[in-house]
């Protein structure tokens, strides 16, 4: 094998130098990925009990004063406010199955 | 605050912008109206040239796509992922198969290929192939899907248009809020009206807003309605609805005929409503895990009401 010479060798070490810096980088990326993923999926679980419950139109409901809107550990992001019983009148649209 | 409100078809359904400021509705329909128009062109399932279309023709190839689309079949498959399955956007050749293969307006009457009532047919499904058959890299905007693999990115794809309709009205209009309405699938953007925006809830969405039924006052977020009621057509003297259930291929046929969701958006309602109705008698624990304001109702007309729905006989002043 022939030998390198000074300039040759000095490309290949910056190469390697090149090479470990992003292996490094995308190593820290992909833990600090991991570590967010897995912080995101624990902090769905610990949210608090669901306190929603089912009912028919004679029992009561509740009303949330919740001012943000959050997401669920179902993945699914709730309204900043909960509704409330309105009246048809002007301005009233129709949300139906289509 | 004067409310204006603009209504017209499109997308094989009706459309409604209503703003709160009402020299702020022409910029807000015409911004509607670019949207819908993209994603007609993006991922509609009845147009030929749509992109949608070119890509459940190009199964096993790697296909680039458009940034509508990528978002559009990312919104697809974060509802499957959520829903463990239950609203899955690769039912497109299960959906076809079943005979929903036109723009519903074209839908009306006996299909020519089949016999007509009171003879013998036959049912054929499609096995729904799931939604991890798909690759989407994000990054490079690619998608490739398996052979045999159609995308039908109806349910969400209406509830994404909505939410970007509005979200684009209310860029154009400026100030104020704006509601938009797609086919019964509400988004919302900006200040609401004093109270809220008022909500008929209904199992047909082209029920007139003066019609009989529960009102809901939303300031915020987003409505969908799903319902097996709307959407039907016939095959050999079969009744067929457009909700497919992808553990058997087939409209669904659960307990549930209706179910409504408020949400933060009109997507993450649309994917509670769908999958509400897929599921069946565990949609009430799955929607009260999911702490959304849900109205149900059973084939039989019964109504549930879940988390914090209002109370329906409790009607404000």
């Amino acid at each position: 094998m022939d030998s390198l010479t000074p300039t040759q060798r000095d490309r290949g070490l910056q190469r390697l130098r090149r090479l470990t810096f992003g292996a490094t980088a995308g190593g820290l990326i992909a833990v600090l990925g991991v570590g967010y993923a897995a912080a995101a999926s624990y902090a769905g679980k610990s949210s608090a009990t669901a306190t929603a419950q089912s009912t028919t139109t004679t029992t009561d409901t509740t009303t949330s004063s919740s001012s943000s809107s959050s997401t669920s550990s179902s993945g699914l992001q709730s309204a900043p406010q909960a509704p409330t019983t309105g009246s048809s009148g002007s301005g009233t649209v129709t949300t139906g199955g289509s | 605050m004067a409310l204006a409100l603009k209504s017209w078809k499109a997308l094989g359904t009706s459309v409604l912008v209503l703003t709160t400021h009402d020299d702020r509705l022409e910029p807000a329909t015409t911004a509607v109206r670019q949207v819908l128009g993209d994603v007609d062109a993006a991922y509609s399932r009845f147009r030929a040239d749509s992109e949608l279309t070119y890509l459940n023709a190009n199964p096993g190839r790697t296909i680039h796509v458009s940034p509508l689309l990528a978002t559009a079949i990312d919104a697809a498959l974060r509802a499957a992922r959520i829903t463990d399955g239950a609203v899955d956007p690769t039912i497109g050749r299960a959906i076809r198969v079943a005979g929903y293969d036109d723009d519903f307006s074209r839908l009306d009457g006996p299909h020519p290929a089949l016999p007509q009532r009171g003879s013998d047919i036959w049912l054929r499904t499609e096995r729904v192939p799931g939604w991890q058959a798909i690759r989407l890299d994000r990054g490079s905007r690619t998608v490739w899907l398996p052979q045999g693999v159609e995308l039908d990115l109806g349910s969400t794809g209406k509830a994404l248009a909505a939410d970007l309709a509005a979200t684009a009205a209310m860029a154009a209009a400026g100030e104020g809020g704006v509601l938009v309405g797609l086919g019964g699938d509400i988004g919302t953007a900006g200040e609401s009206p004093s109270g809220g925006w008022r909500i008929l809830v209904a199992e047909d969405s082209r029920v007139k807003p003066s019609g009989d039924g529960d009102v809901i006052c939303v300031p915020a977020g987003g409505v969908a309605t799903s319902s097996t009621t709307v959407r039907r057509w016939s095959r050999g003297g079969v009744i067929l609805h457009h909700i497919i259930d992808p553990q058997t291929s087939l409209p669904t046929s659960g307990p549930f005929r209706t179910v409504t969701v408020v949400a933060g958006t009109c997507l993450d309602a649309n994917i509670a409503s769908t999958a509400a109705i897929v599921r069946g008698e565990a949609a009430i624990d799955w929607l009260t895990s999911c702490r959304l304001p849900a109205r149900l109702v059973e084939n039989d007309g019964t109504i549930h009401y879940i988390g914090p729905w209002p109370d329906p006989t409790s009607v404000a002043a």
